[in-house]
């Protein structure tokens, strides 16, 4: 791995990534404060005690803040874990496979990608008995992999036709073996970067619904506390405490992520690189990386898999706009 | 679009994505910082979006001395009655809209009498006064002089009597009032005498419907009536009698305009306000901003933090008190408990819950300072049941907020024991929770007292969850006895509170069972002396024999807490920008109730334009 450069964009990119999990992981360990705790009247301003002021219950919006970032991660990890994975198994297998599987998946993903998520979420949502954070997670999970499974079908499909899937047939590897350890290596610098993007839109989309009051239900999250700050006039009454921390909260959390994964995108892909590590290398003549490195597949494979890359990029930044848009 | 015609050939599925990669390789970056920004603009923007197209006056600045210019200036603007395009005017209706739903203001349609919330007191409206024979046996109401419709027809006692009498077929708003009504007739042209029935005897629902039930013309709906389609009428050019006529109507806006042949101008006078404008907002805080910049004159919105309008911002705005609560208590909203859920059937449960509830929180909070903290009473302990208040009472057998009271209950009186989620479970098994709270969404005191009442059940050990659904959804529910907690409030002050409060809590007559939709006693409530002295203090004819029922009522209620007052809330929110009207009544300025509803019309004939 001595050949990865990582990028100044991608340090700092990685630090602010740092900062927002052990705000919320550590900072409720740190902030002492019960959110659901009484501690002023309706929108008290910032004081010494209270270095965030009060919202519309009289309760710290610090403490909220630090657990509402919890709650909003957590949504957002295992909803990207959920999606990400539902999106990997169906688009390695449809690539792989190919033929009538592949068709039947893809028809099923186009399906799903046809009806526009945020409207299934918001049915699944009000649907449901009950909402806690997991069951939103849940719900956010199951509606978000089309576009990741479209993606990695494309990339598994430019890796079935490669020799060493041939000399691992020919020593008799097994169908589920060659998938995890032939296939599935090529694409994880990819499966990495979805990931990364599946979180930032699943904080984004728990923010909208909750925005929307569908927000779960017994707990704190970044879109709950706006929800509440909309519904309690807070900008009107000039509560900029009640409305600002969460915001800044949400924008650095989705920022700090799509930074990581656009640096990411530098490291993996060495023709998107700019700057020192760009200009050093062309001093140095490297034309291309060397034949082995698993690692820069997408440049090997040629023009088709630029696409590809295109592809993955584009289509996870239109779940953003989804997100943000909420 | 070259680069796409380039790839017509390839798999369709290639060529979208060709197109659409090239065309977002290039903005990615741009998309990536840009949409930190559009976040932050997206929640700011939230807040003031949604003005929609609903027409208010404009904003003039610097112009306070004269007010709005031109057509606005002669027009007064409210805001807080339509939340829906509007349908129907059809006052007899389920759901007509404003101006012509029960407990909005008389502009085209008027009653008897009118209530004044302040001293309880009935004013003149289409009649003179409301006499009251025999001790409540019946009641005489003498039209006005030269009252007429707004089509030129004389309005006379054969309407009222009409208005009355199709109420005993068709299922109409105040059909109820026949449960007490013996016959309504006319004695001559311009009077009305309506007999109260002797079993069972009760003349405050009379009284009630009397001040309550908009007179309509009998030479317009009678045939309605005769077809039995009264309700579905639309009534889009209602004929009513009061100072104003429908003008036009959209999805954004109601129009009301002057008649300047008013029957009453000799008695009432001319309104100073050429029309009435209601706007049409999608929330609450479309139409705070508004009242707060002056393009609404007066709102019955529930705006967080008013005082901030004219203290922090120096607003012209105002409410009925300069001080705190600034409004006066018109209505109770409570946490009403289903009696036939297990655990909530318990009345020591009901009683630790009632303990508990953080009602001084709720009341700085989700009422915005608005509120005392509500007591453990249903008799409103200011305004004119006051006089029924019973203060010692609530101070020895009453609760108030204390979360170890709640727990000692829990753990000496019940004996339960609290289980390793932090729940108690109650000796036979019963664990206490999960329950759900519901009540409507976009009700936002309610939501937020509902907030709090599931945090203070938790925090001593009673597990309690929040749910908002849509409106008609909890009113449903509620009134088929399908939930387990609720807010929900019973009736307002009015000429028969609190009578019709106790028996909307407590009288299990006619209510009907769980699954069956009943319109009063949602909780399932039963006591066996609670009728009888219902009746009693109908029957009552003093005001200290009404105050004994009442008082034994209210104990009876403190010792099985079938709901729990979480805050107290005006009858009708009442709040005012100066800009461009100006004489509203408050407190120092006593000449009408802050009210829209009843006497509340009276301040419509007063205000004046500034600088007139």
């Amino acid at each position: 791995m001595k050949a990865v450069n990582f990028t100044p964009r991608f340090w700092v990119a990685l630090g602010l990534v740092l900062f927002t999990l052990l705000l919320g992981l550590v900072g409720p360990l740190v902030v002492h404060t019960d959110p659901n705790a009484v501690v002023g009247g309706l929108y008290d301003a910032p004081s010494a005690q209270q270095w965030l002021g009060t919202d519309n219950e009289g309760q710290s919006v610090l403490a909220n803040l630090v657990y509402g970032t919890r709650t909003s991660l957590i949504v957002g990890l295992l909803a990207g874990t959920i999606a990400t994975t539902i999106g990997l198994v169906i688009g390695l297998v449809a690539g792989f496979q190919g033929g009538w599987l592949d068709d039947a998946l893809m028809g099923m993903t186009n399906v799903a990608l046809a009806i526009p998520s945020i409207v299934v979420v918001i049915l699944l949502s009000i649907a449901l008995p009950s909402r806690g954070s997991f069951t939103l997670a849940l719900v956010i999970g199951v509606t978000g992999w089309p576009w990741t499974a479209r993606a990695v079908r494309a990339q598994a499909t430019s890796v079935r036709t490669r020799e060493h899937i041939d000399v691992a047939r020919l020593s008799g590897a097994r169908w589920g073996s060659i998938l995890a350890w032939d296939v599935l290596p090529y694409l994880l610098s990819y499966v990495v970067m979805a990931f990364v993007l599946q979180v930032a839109g699943a904080i984004l989309t728990e923010a909208a619904l909750s925005m929307l009051g569908l927000g779960p239900s017994g707990s704190v999250s970044l879109g709950v506390m706006l929800y509440w700050a909309l519904a309690w006039g807070s900008i009107r009454t000039g509560a900029w405490w009640a409305f600002m921390p969460p915001t800044l909260m949400l924008t650095l959390i989705a920022f700090s992520l799509l930074l990581l994964q656009s640096s990411l995108d530098e490291v993996f892909n060495p023709r998107l690189r700019r700057g020192r590590a760009a200009r050093r290398k062309k001093v140095v003549g490297v034309t291309e990386p060397a034949v082995g490195a698993p690692v820069p597949i997408p440049i090997e494979s040629g023009e088709d898999s630029d696409v590809e890359v295109g592809r993955g990029v584009e289509t996870s930044s239109g779940t953003h706009t989804r997100g943000g848009n909420g | 679009m070259n680069d796409m015609s380039d790839h017509d050939l390839a798999s369709p599925e290639d060529s979208a994505a060709r197109t659409w990669g090239s065309s977002w390789e290039t903005s990615r970056r741009r998309f990536l910082s840009i949409s930190g920004l559009a976040l932050g603009g997206a929640a700011i923007g939230l807040g003031a979006a949604g003005c929609g197209t609903a027409k208010t006056g404009n904003d003039n600045k610097g112009g306070q001395a004269q007010g709005r210019a031109g057509a606005a200036g002669e027009t007064l603007f409210v805001a807080g009655f339509q939340w829906g395009p509007p349908t129907n005017f059809n006052p007899v209706g389920p759901s007509p809209a404003w101006p012509a739903g029960g407990g909005q203001s008389q502009l085209i349609y008027e009653t008897l009498v009118r209530f004044n919330m302040v001293d309880g007191s009935l004013q003149p409206g289409l009649g003179t006064e409301l006499k009251e024979n025999d001790g409540g046996k019946s009641f005489t109401v003498a039209l006005q002089e030269g009252t007429k419709w707004s089509d030129g027809k004389d309005l006379t006692a054969d309407d009222v009597v009409f208005t009355f009498e199709i109420a005993k077929d068709a299922s109409l708003s105040y059909s109820n009032v026949w449960e007490y009504l013996e016959t309504v007739s006319a004695t001559d042209p311009r009077t009305v005498e309506f007999k109260v029935k002797t079993k069972p005897f009760n003349p405050l629902p009379v009284k009630n419907a009397i001040a309550g039930t908009y007179i309509i013309p009998k030479h317009i709906w009678e045939e309605f009536a005769t077809a039995k389609t009264l309700a579905k009428q639309a009534n889009t050019k209602p004929v009513g009698s009061g100072p104003f006529l429908l003008d036009k109507y959209d999805q954004t806006q109601v129009v009301l305009k002057r008649d300047d042949n008013y029957w009453g101008k000799s008695v009432f006078g001319t309104p100073a306000m050429k029309s009435v404008v209601h706007p049409i907002f999608k929330s609450n805080s479309d139409g705070d901003l508004k009242l707060e910049s002056g393009e609404i004159d007066a709102s019955q919105q529930f705006t967080a933090q008013i005082w901030k309008m004219w203290e922090d911002k120096k607003k012209p705005v105002g409410t009925w008190l300069k001080e705190k609560p600034y409004y006066l208590p018109g209505n109770i909203p409570l946490l009403q408990i289903n009696q036939t859920v297990k655990g909530l059937d318990n009345p020591k449960v009901r009683q630790a819950i009632a303990y508990a509830i953080d009602t001084p929180n709720i009341a700085s909070t989700a009422m915005s300072d608005y509120s005392e903290p509500a007591n453990a009473s249903l008799i409103l302990p200011t305004g004119y049941e006051s006089k029924f208040y019973d203060e010692a009472g609530v101070k020895d057998k009453g609760w108030t907020f204390d979360k170890n009271k709640a727990v000692e209950i829990l753990e000496k009186e019940l004996k339960a024991k609290k289980g390793s989620d932090g729940i108690y479970k109650l000796p036979d098994g019963t664990r206490l929770g999960p329950w759900t709270l519901i009540t409507p969404t976009g009700w936002t005191d309610w939501n937020t007292a509902c907030e709090i009442v599931a945090k203070s059940c938790q925090a001593v050990g009673i597990d309690v969850k929040t749910e908002f659904p849509q409106a008609p959804n909890v009113t449903s529910k509620m009134q088929n006895g399908d939930f387990q907690l609720a807010c929900w409030s019973a009736s307002g002050v009015s000429p028969a509170s609190p009578w019709s409060r106790f028996r909307d809590l407590l009288d299990d007559r006619g209510a009907a069972p769980v699954g069956k939709t009943t319109f009063y006693n949602f909780t399932r409530f039963k006591h066996p002396d609670v009728p009888k002295l219902l009746d009693d203090a109908g029957a009552a004819t003093t005001d200290d024999e009404r105050k004994t029922i009442y008082q034994k009522l209210d104990a009876i209620y403190r010792q099985t807490i079938p709901v729990v007052p979480l805050m107290y809330r005006p009858l009708e929110f009442y709040e005012f920008n100066e800009s461009n009207w100006t004489g509203f009544p408050t407190e120092a300025n006593p000449y009408a109730p802050p009210m829209w509803q009843g006497a509340g019309i009276t301040w419509l004939f007063k205000i004046k334009k500034v600088g007139t």
